[in-house]
């Protein structure tokens, strides 16, 4: 009697856990899910499910437009997603876009919001998704890469995404979606920002059936063999790291070697950089709400002489100042407060204010390197006698940059660097090409940079004695306690 | 006797048969007509011109996109002409489209549901990318070593054909139910054959210059005459 309560009771405990947990892909209520999009959806997607919300103005990409019934992200080989491929963009969110996670939401809502979105465009989902099968997987490895470049090559991804995949192809510019709003191909070396997921079968499902409404094809009938999509996948996770392992600190090697103005000298290539990420500047107008530069890589070294600053950041379209076209140069800028002093106070991370002024290391392209005093984004002004050098390279839709000055500043308009010390810095970068120039532009707020100590050859001295004297403090107390015994 | 009798007939009715077979002309067969139409466009041909940044060894280094293109006597190229109440077979002819010099070649096919031969003669990346409705649309990548491909269009609609990789790069197919149908040449005429003989809406579609119907009466052995005059 006892077993069959428990039984029963293990019944009852089941039916209530399948009650509470919704199965995969099970059906949600609409109804339901009309009311958490509202609150948290309509202000993109609007009411009407047709992407035009009031927000949708402001964001690039736009919003998805559910009365289309057409999904960028898709397991499917057909048109239509699955619901559990809905699931997890709600869920995940889209990397790179506006579309934020919305994994806070309980389970059931998201269940429910999937129903909902479904029924803007009810006759597209008649149709029965049909799950894609991938070709058989293949590992990564040097060979397979290489048989990926090769494919890569052969079926012109370049066009779009570019020679080293950071989306500076030649049809770039001519790229429009569905609804005819321009679409940047992705940056392949930048995965954490593939709208889809960065994962090896999320890559290789992106590259079989295409991304719907963009111009990115399926290329599952049209790679040489089957397995190339693996070959593929294996080559574009070669192109870049899985994270950017954004920096905190910024530290600036000592050398005593001359610091070469090339940008791709081999001491340069030596040093691991510091990536810092670049949001938009939304606090002046005009503002730029989709900021083009989203992260530059810092190195930097100094001498007894000088300091200099390496910067690496992806940049699609080289352009410069040209008013016929109205395009403003590609430029980068470093800002440091004049002097550094004592206490945590800083000047305005905006390029300054009318009270604190920012001391600026200005490069534009074709135009080369300033130094200027800065009172807030409009108020910039050169520093007579400026003594920073610059030599800068373009290739492949990327930039690397030198930029040079002495360690020692002759006037309070410029800081001088002092090995040991933190000494804040932000950065501001423009990307002409895009539309940007003036208070359009992408920033960080202040980072700290640091002078390493130069190393000294007291680090060959002291380890060693401190090991020998330990060594005979050791033997001592062994000599004593076998005294003793 | 009687075998050679025989023989005879057998051989007078495979010729008899071989006769109707042949047909006498395109008109007048299983009691169809033809229809003449001709279609013209007062206005001025509308070209897009713009400078290509890639491909220019295959593609040229100007795309020139003809939106209108208009010939002698006004005459209005690439439009589709047809009979859509007539009732009659599929072609059996599969049709085709080649991308060519980094263009649709022809600018406006018009077949009947099945399929479609997609070539690629430029050894360069096309992408067949398709806008429509009725049909599910395609995105597929077309390599240069992918020589053909062969895509169904089983419901009848005018499909737009583009390729991403080179933006001016913009075609026609329209699917069309039955047989009887003409794509305007360049002085703005076709012939729609054996249309069985009635009376018909024929309409006329360019794809800036929209759709008009005109209605006509088919006689058997007949041609009849329609003309389009497209406004903008």
């Amino acid at each position: 009697m006892p077993t069959r309560l428990a039984g029963v009771a293990i019944l009852v405990a089941l039916w209530f856990f399948a009650g509470a947990l919704p199965a995969h892909g099970q059906a949600g209520d609409a109804t339901a899910g009309k009311a958490v999009y509202e609150r948290k959806c309509l202000e993109c997607h609007g009411e009407k499910g047709d992407g035009k919300g009031p927000a949708a103005e402001l964001l690039a990409p736009r919003p998805r437009d559910f009365t289309a019934g057409l999904y960028k992200i898709r397991t499917t080989a057909n048109k239509v997603p699955t619901d559990q491929d809905l699931f997890r963009i709600i869920t995940d969110g889209m990397p790179g876009t506006s579309m934020p996670s919305w994994a806070v939401l309980p389970e059931r809502d998201r269940w429910n919001l999937v129903a909902y979105i479904k029924s803007f465009a009810a006759d597209k989902f008649k149709e029965a998704p049909k799950q894609l099968e991938l070709p058989k997987e293949v590992a990564s490895s040097a060979e397979s890469i290489k048989r990926g470049k090769e494919m890569f090559e052969a079926i012109e991804c370049h066009k779009c995404h570019g020679t080293e995949g950071r989306a500076d192809g030649p049809s770039r510019s001519e790229l429009k979606d569905e609804w005819g709003h321009p679409i940047p191909p992705a940056n392949l070396t930048k995965r954490w920002t593939f709208r889809g997921g960065s994962s090896r079968t999320e890559i290789a499902t992106r590259l079989a059936n295409g991304v719907l409404g963009t111009p990115m094809p399926a290329f599952l009938d049209s790679v040489e063999k089957p397995e190339d999509i693996w070959h593929l996948t294996n080559f574009i996770l070669s192109l870049g790291p899985e994270s950017p392992h954004y920096a905190t600190l910024i530290s600036v090697t000592a050398t005593t070697a001359a610091i070469p103005d090339d940008p791709n000298a081999e001491l340069w290539k030596n040093l691991t950089s510091s990536n810092v990420p670049l949001m938009g500047q939304v606090i002046v107008d005009p503002r730029n709400f989709n900021p083009a530069i989203d992260l530059v890589a810092v190195r930097a070294m100094y001498n007894d002489k000088e300091i200099a600053f390496h910067l690496t950041w992806d940049d699609p379209t080289q352009s410069a100042d040209e008013a016929a076209k109205k395009l403003v140069a590609d430029g980068i800028s470093l800002q440091f407060p004049p002097q550094i002093a004592a206490g945590t106070e800083r000047p305005y991370f905006l390029m300054g204010d009318a009270s604190d002024a920012v001391y600026l290391l200005r490069w534009e392209n074709a135009k080369g390197v300033t130094e200027a005093t800065a009172n807030g984004p409009t108020k910039i002004v050169p520093i007579q006698g400026g003594e920073a050098t610059a030599k800068a390279v373009y290739a492949n839709g990327q930039y690397r940059l030198v930029i040079k000055r002495p360690l020692v500043s002759k006037d309070a308009s410029r800081p001088t660097f002092v090995p040991a010390v933190f000494m804040p810095v932000a950065f501001q970068a423009w990307d002409g090409g895009a539309g940007e120039g003036g208070t359009k532009m992408s920033l960080t707020s202040w980072y700290y940079l640091r002078l390493e100590e130069p190393q000294s050859n007291r680090r060959f001295v002291i380890p060693p004695v401190v090991a020998i004297l330990t060594l005979a403090v050791m033997l001592l107390v062994v000599r004593v306690a076998n005294r003793r015994a | 006797m009687r075998k050679v009798i025989g023989a005879f007939l057998a051989i007078a009715l495979v010729a008899g048969v071989a006769v109707v077979a042949h047909g006498p002309g395109p008109a007048g067969a299983q009691g169809g007509g033809t229809i003449e139409a001709s279609v013209t466009y007062a206005g001025a041909p509308v070209v897009e011109k713009l400078k290509v940044n890639k491909d220019t060894e295959k593609c040229g280094t100007e795309a020139v996109i003809e939106k209108v293109v208009v010939g002698a006597n006004k005459g209005l190229a690439n439009a589709v002409v047809s009979v859509p109440g007539a009732k009659g077979a599929a072609k059996a002819v599969k049709a085709t489209v080649d991308q060519h010099g980094c263009k649709f070649v022809p600018h406006v096919t018009a077949m009947t549901p099945g399929e479609l031969d997609l070539k690629n003669s430029d050894d360069i990346l096309h992408n067949i990318h398709t806008y429509s409705t009725a049909n599910p649309s395609i995105n597929k990548a077309q390599p240069k070593f992918k020589k053909v491909m062969t895509e169904k269009f089983e419901k009848p609609e005018i499909i737009k054909l583009t390729c991403d990789v080179h933006s001016w790069m913009l075609g026609w197919v329209a699917v069309m139910p039955n047989p009887f149908f003409g794509v305007t040449d360049a002085n703005g005429v076709t012939k729609i054959d054996n249309v069985p003989a009635g009376k018909y809406t024929v309409e006329a579609w360019h794809e800036t210059l929209g759709k008009q119907t005109k209605d006509v009466e088919v006689k058997a052995g007949q041609a009849t005459k329609v003309a389009f005059e497209m406004k903008k």
